[in-house]
């Protein structure tokens, strides 16, 4: 474990280093994603004219939810995106080899190698979002602090979907893209549940691609009026996934092991 | 001492033999990718989304246009998205970070034909699953169902290709940054942010505040993709001041894009392999 | 009419610096250091049309940097090059028809798609008449033997195919001028012999100059009647490969079959002792002593058997390699073919 936690340094340090390399790319991330955060904002202001809503959420619940999501995909600007990029790589140039030969188990090397900065300013502008929704709905500190679980459990649902994907890139390197198609659909994170239409839409955005349980479900919980069967789901979920995601990682390293060229 | 040439023919011929060969083996290439390609179809959902979330808002009657008139606004927004992105940035900064740029430079060829001709390609290839996808969409909305006009349709699409041209110009020119930095195509991340909220991509501009919306005008954004679009669904666009911004537009980025092109290859013969 | 000339060619660059460590990265964000780094120094040579030859040096010598600018592809700080006839750098197309660049590691070819069909868009850039694209791909396929491997798409193919169609389609066009730049490297001993064939006898077929950088010996024996030593920038020999040896390596290697056993000290008193193995010995004599060495030797130690050859070549330029100030220690040469 304390050799892990060695590790996990060791990468993050290297990687910070660097990124720093490339003073110009600070700049823009930031103000990238200052125009998201703007441009979001003011979007989401514009289902508010006369009497319009989204799903019959005000408006500062539904920033709130707006947060949640700005502040998940930082995150996942932040160690995900990165590391992705590494596994393509890896696969493109048959470097995955010296992975799997390292003594360190090669999901955490694979998910944890690269960090990057470049993130951080949407996660803070995520939660400056829900910490001014916050305030304007008078919602209590304790709340918030509750809705920090499942927002843990939607990082875990996030890394596990994302990771399986990406682990779909070892058999076949043509579809490394394949996680893009995931960051275009949890896009409708961005909105409460309630914002989509019932039917088709409910159903996969809250069982397929489970946005519902990915940033509605902690602002319910910041609001306090989360249901125990939501929360139920999203704990499900969270485990499920992470399970199926080592599961298919080992699996897709059998395929991989068994046919090398 | 180069072989055999017969007199020269016309230049019109020998360009369309060279861009026939381009453009054969670019769409032979694309195929080769056609699973990547379906996928970044499959990735560019985001107007689907708008679609479903605007369709169910409007039901309240808020907006300046129905739930219908939504959902055909974002199913053409799809379609237009899907035929007017852009990657030259990234294939050029690729081309000039890896040195191969030289091989292209060695040759008897502005380079920019080959980017034109891939982008061509691809268009090809992603239709079938364009087209699907589609026709999905009327599966599930059949009231949204309409035809538009034929003349509508042949203005959209020549101001669709205006945008394409200007467009292209456009980040063509920023590529040129690839010889300065090697994070040029960041600034394409920058304009896809402006882009992304101010050429009606989000939603129809009719629904932004009246100071927005007249902000926006002053920015060629608003006929890549909301001008375009409102002439599909019949519902008219200033035309000629359309053709216009975009061709200024155009036409600016050309120039600047010969000036840092010569400055850029000063500059990349100067920092050696 | 030279097919190269060059004068005084000159390169320098500037670098940024860098110091290690996260305070160094952050001060790096602030700040950068620079530093001028001469590649090329006042180069000056002329290879007539028809001639191949070598360019050798160490690693970072500035062969490559040349090389470079003799395309175009870098501009010279100094100095003025003439190629064909052109200045490289305004890249006319007279000029790009007439040359080729084939770089080792790189590639040109399409990689999914078989080498055919690059080569088809190739032949139109160049704008040859497709019956006459064929008739020259098939002469080229046979010359390089991969008319088999040319449907094949190019991601398939091993690394010496790959070379051989690269060089294909840098051919396609017939340039007088060849540029190689580390053409065989990373393939095999028979790829590369391939290769040499190949280019000796294209260079026999076609007359076209052919100018190549390698710091693979056996390129230079096997193709260069003349090379060029570059040596931290500057050009320290111009001249036949032989006469270099002679220059720089003037002595010769003596392996002997001993009698008897002979302690080391006792055969360092005829030479330097290279190796000395049970019988078997090798020992380094100067060229200008080696008669009364094989002398004294045959007197003294009544060897069974005695040789006398050459250095290996290699190890006469590795260690020319090494040395520093080269230039400062030689007179300096001149003339295509001159040597002392």
């Amino acid at each position: 474990m304390r050799r892990y936690l060695r590790v996990l340094v060791m990468f993050w340090r290297t990687s910070l280093l660097s990124e720093l390399e490339y003073r110009l790319n600070f700049l823009l991330a930031l103000l990238s994603s200052l125009g998201h955060a703007v441009g979001n904002y003011f979007a989401l202001s514009l289902f508010y004219t006369g009497n319009g809503s989204l799903g019959g959420w005000p408006f500062f619940q539904a920033l709130l939810v707006m947060g949640t999501f700005t502040t998940l995909s930082g995150l996942s600007r932040v160690l995900l995106s990165p590391n992705l990029a590494r596994i393509v790589e890896h696969t493109r140039t048959g470097t995955l080899d010296f992975v799997l030969l390292k003594p360190i188990d090669s999901q955490f090397w694979l998910s944890t190698r690269r960090i990057s900065p470049w993130g951080i300013p949407d996660v803070l502008l995520g939660l400056s979002m829900i910490g001014y929704a916050a305030r304007r709905l008078g919602l209590p500190l304790s709340s918030l602090l509750w809705a920090l679980i499942p927002l843990g459990w939607s990082c875990v649902i996030q890394y596990s979907l994302w990771f399986t994907l990406a682990s779909i890139a070892i058999w076949y390197v043509k579809v490394h893209n394949v996680t893009e198609v995931l960051n275009g659909l949890l896009a409708a994170g961005r909105y409460p549940i309630d914002a989509l239409p019932p039917g088709a839409y409910r159903f996969v955005f809250t069982f397929i691609v489970p946005v519902a349980l990915l940033t509605t479900v902690p602002a319910r919980v910041a609001l306090s009026q989360a249901t125990p069967g939501w929360l139920a789901l999203a704990a499900a979920f969270a485990l499920g996934a992470f399970v199926f995601s080592r599961a298919f990682w080992r699996f897709a390293l059998r395929y991989y092991t068994s046919a090398s060229s | 001492m180069n072989g055999e040439r017969v007199a020269r023919p016309n230049p019109l011929r020998r360009a369309y033999v060279k861009a026939r060969a381009l453009c054969a083996a670019s769409l032979a290439n694309m195929l080769e990718y056609r699973a990547e390609i379906y996928l970044w179809v499959l990735a560019s959902v985001l107007p689907l989304i708008l679609l479903g979330v605007w369709a169910r808002a409007a039901e309240s009657g808020a907006y300046p246009r129905s739930s219908v008139e939504f959902i055909r606004y974002f199913l053409c927004v799809f379609v237009v998205r899907q035929f007017s992105f852009i990657w030259v940035i990234w294939e050029f900064e690729e081309l000039v970070v890896s040195g191969n740029l030289s091989h292209q430079l060695l040759q008897p060829l502005n380079p920019v034909w080959r980017f034109l001709a891939s982008h061509a390609s691809e268009r090809l290839v992603r239709l079938p699953l364009v087209a699907a996808v589609l026709g999905l969409c009327f599966w599930f909305y059949p009231r949204a169902l309409w035809l538009p006009r034929a003349s509508d349709v042949l203005a959209a699409t020549a101001l669709l290709l205006l945008a394409f041209g200007a467009r292209f110009l456009l980040q063509y020119m920023m590529s040129m940054l690839a010889f300065w930095s090697e994070r040029a195509a960041a600034i394409e991340e920058l304009w896809f942010v402006v882009h992304l909220f101010l050429s009606g991509l989000i939603a129809p501009l009719d629904v932004y505040p009246e100071s927005v919306r007249r902000l926006t005008e002053l920015t060629p954004f608003p006929y890549l993709i909301y001008h375009p679009v409102n002439l599909l669904l019949g519902r008219g666009a200033p035309f000629e001041r359309a053709a216009l911004v975009l061709a200024g537009w155009g036409g600016l980025a050309f120039v600047l894009q010969r000036w840092l092109w010569k400055r850029g290859l000063e500059r990349y013969s100067s920092m050696g392999s | 009419m030279a097919a190269i000339s060059v004068r005084e060619l000159s390169k320098s660059y500037r670098i940024a610096v860098k110091r290690p460590g996260l305070r160094g990265a952050l001060g790096y964000l602030l700040r950068r250091e620079q530093r001028e780094i001469a590649a090329v120094q006042s180069v000056s040579f002329e290879v007539a049309p028809g001639e191949i030859v070598g360019f050798l040096g160490a690693n970072g010598a500035g062969k490559t940097t040349t090389l470079k600018m003799l395309t175009g592809l870098i501009r010279p700080s100094a100095g003025q090059a003439i190629v064909a006839g052109q200045v490289p750098f305004e890249r006319k197309r007279a000029f790009l028809e007439s040359i080729t660049l084939v770089m080792g590691q790189k590639q040109q070819l399409i990689w999914d798609l078989p080498a055919l069909d690059s080569l088809k868009v190739n032949a139109a850039v160049y704008e040859i008449a497709p019956r006459e694209a064929e008739r020259r791909i098939g002469e080229l396929a046979e010359m390089l033997d991969v008319s088999d491997q040319l449907t094949q798409p190019v991601r398939k193919l091993s690394l010496g195919e790959r070379m051989k169609c690269e060089l294909l389609a840098a051919l396609l066009h017939r340039p007088r001028i060849l540029l190689l730049d580390e053409p065989t490297l990373g393939l095999d001993v028979n790829a590369q012999d391939a290769m040499r064939r190949f280019l000796r006898e294209y260079n026999q077929r076609h007359g076209a100059t052919v100018l190549l950088t390698s710091h693979y010996m056996a390129d230079i024996t096997a193709l260069c009647a003349r090379v060029l030593l570059i040596h931290e920038g500057k050009l320290v020999y111009d001249g036949s490969l032989a006469g270099l040896v002679e220059r720089f390596a003037p002595y010769r290697q003596v392996r002997l079959e001993l009698a008897r056993a002979v302690e080391a000290s006792e055969l360092r008193r005829f030479g330097e002792l290279e190796t000395l193995d049970g019988l078997s010995a090798v020992l380094i004599v100067e060229r200008a002593r080696l008669t009364e060495t094989v002398a004294r030797v045959l007197s003294e130690l009544k060897p069974r058997d005695l040789g006398v050859s050459d250095p290996p070549v290699e190890r006469v330029v590795g260690k020319l390699f090494l040395e520093r100030d080269l230039a400062a220690k030689l007179a300096p040469q001149s003339g295509p073919g001159g040597s002392q």
